[in-house]
């Protein structure tokens, strides 16, 4: 295994040197930074004037503020989504494939290392570049929620781990299509496949399953077809956030609104998950196993 | 002497529809024994060392290289190999890649303390504090040699090491090839500079789309008078159809 430990240990070394995966990270950073501070100088404009909260309004200080609160988070759960696809697009575009294309792999392949090492130190690196990189932002996130005022701390966790783990899934698709073919190529095989040809799946199976598609045939047929693509896993977090909503709007909990919200990833689905990661990181091994340099 | 690889009957074509880049090449490379490899641009030699590397598959034919497939990772653990045209992670520096490739080859602590300094003054790196990418093609060949010889390796592949090289760069590389031949190590050389590979040489094979058109010691090849380089063109131009070798418009009076 020493291999497989030198290759991932100069993988993330040659990943913390890319300026593209610097430059996502910035902005991401900044962007968080931007979301937090502009909405609590927000709410330190609406509070310094007295009119604002209080008898002439029928929405008090702290209310305003939980509201803010409950935006910048759901703004934050779609920022770190954003910002872990692009950074897997951007791990996965180029973590073996410049080395394949470089001619770099003929001068590794040509020691005593197995493809197999070399792809499992690869992959290792990969996903520990992305756990960290995200996982930083995360920790900014968390940190800019202390301006607020708390208890949403366990939804930004679930949420961290469902982006995560759908970003991992992306990160093996763009790997191991990059293997077969040009970078960019790959990269728009996977947005393909993985946002528009999975999403429209996941829809019209969620539809059919919810009674909206009364076809027997459609069902059938959408029944079989999501089994065959990747399921986003979805934290509890999202449904979390709009029952706080809701209560903060003076709603009732079961507001039908919440039904139209997926359910929490169970059992099944995360082990649907494993199962992909370990089909596509197979298909990672196979391509790089396969490949003449 | 120990037979170091053996190659026996070793075809390979890229698509079907292609001809054949490696077409029934045999040879063997002994201990201390430096063989030529030589012929013109598409005659197939780089496809011959990437296969003994284990990085192409031939399509027939075996390679026993160490006695083991070269798929092996265990066989190539005393191969080195200096590509043409070698590059490396681009965002690594010299220092790292060595190190690298010291992982991959099991060297532990030690021996990297004292072999990857020693190595880059060799190469005329030691200084150098540039990521890869922002190497010439000169300084990446200097880091090709460098790495393929790191392993203190029995077999040692250098495929055209001198191309991208000054005259003192290729000075060093030929002082290496002797001291390496006196110690036992077998050379595979693969030049267009035929008095190169004339003087270090004990072997020779001349290769033309893909196939062996000569081999045998350099005196069999070379016959008393002649030089490698005449023996060359004779047997090129005598198996390839004779093409005009000027344009007709640098012909042309003005």
């Amino acid at each position: 295994m020493n291999g497989a430990l030198a290759v991932s240990r100069y993988t993330l070394l040659e990943l913390s040197r890319r300026r593209v995966l610097l430059v996502f990270f910035i902005i991401g950073a900044l962007g968080i930074i931007a979301l937090g501070g502009g909405l609590k100088i927000l709410y330190q404009v609406a509070s310094s004037n007295p009119n604002n909260f209080g008898n002439a309004s029928n929405v008090d200080a702290a209310t305003f503020d939980r509201f803010l609160e409950l935006l910048f988070v759901s703004y934050l759960f779609q920022a770190l989504s954003v910002f872990a696809l692009l950074i897997a697009f951007g791990i996965g575009m180029t973590a073996i494939y410049h080395d394949l294309e470089s001619g770099a792999a003929v001068s590794i392949f040509s020691k005593p290392v197995s493809r197999f090492a070399f792809t499992i130190g690869k992959l290792a690196a990969a996903v520990a570049g992305l756990i960290v990189i995200v996982g930083l932002l995360a920790v900014e996130a968390r940190l800019i929620m202390f301006l607020f005022g708390g208890g949403l701390e366990s939804a930004l966790t679930g949420q961290l781990l469902a982006v995560v783990a759908n970003a991992i899934v992306v990160m093996l698709i763009v790997l191991s299509l990059s293997t077969w073919m040009n970078n960019i190529l790959a990269a728009i095989a996977a947005f393909i496949y993985y946002n528009v040809i999975t999403g429209v799946i996941s829809t019209i199976h969620m539809l059919a399953d919810g009674g909206v598609i009364g076809n027997n045939v459609v069902r059938d047929v959408f029944d079989v077809l999501y089994w065959l693509v990747p399921h986003q896993l979805v934290s509890s977090a999202v449904r979390d956030l709009a029952q706080a909503e809701i209560q903060i709007s003076g709603g009732v909990e079961n507001n039908q609104a919440l039904a139209t919200i997926p359910s929490p990833s169970g059992a099944g689905d995360i082990a649907w998950w494993v199962f992909t990661v370990l089909v596509f990181a197979g298909l990672v091994y196979y391509a790089v196993r396969r490949r003449q340099v | 002497m120990a037979t170091v690889v053996s190659v026996q009957n070793l075809r390979k074509r890229y698509r079907r529809r292609d001809p054949w880049a490696v077409d029934g090449v045999t040879f063997e490379l002994e201990a201390g024994q430096a063989f030529g490899l030589l012929g013109p641009n598409g005659a197939g030699k780089t496809s011959v060392v990437k296969m003994i590397a284990g990085l192409l598959r031939p399509d027939s034919g075996t390679i026993s290289l160490f006695g083991s497939d070269p798929g092996n990772p265990a066989a190539r653990a005393e191969l080195g190999l200096a590509p043409e045209d070698p590059d490396f992670p681009k965002f690594l520096r010299a220092p790292e890649v060595l190190d690298y490739f010291a992982s991959l080859l099991g060297l532990d602590d030690e021996e990297r303390k004292r072999r990857i300094p020693e190595t880059l003054a060799f190469a005329g790196l030691e200084s150098e504090r540039r990521q890869v990418r922002q190497f010439s093609k000169g300084m990446k060949q200097r880091l090709g040699i460098a790495q393929a010889i790191l392993g203190r390796p029995k077999l040692l592949i250098l495929d055209e090491p001198t191309a991208d090289l000054d005259p003192i760069g290729r000075r060093d590389v030929r002082a290496l090839i002797e001291r390496l031949k006196e110690s036992g190590v077998a050379i595979l050389l693969n030049s267009h500079l035929l008095s190169e590979v004339e003087r270090v040489c004990d072997n020779v094979a001349i290769l033309a789309r893909g196939s062996v058109l000569k081999e045998g010691t350099m005196s069999e090849v070379v016959p008393e008078g002649s030089n490698l380089e005449e023996v060359f063109v004779q047997l090129i131009e005598a198996n390839q159809p004779q093409r005009d070798h000027m344009p007709s418009f640098i012909s042309e009076r003005q």
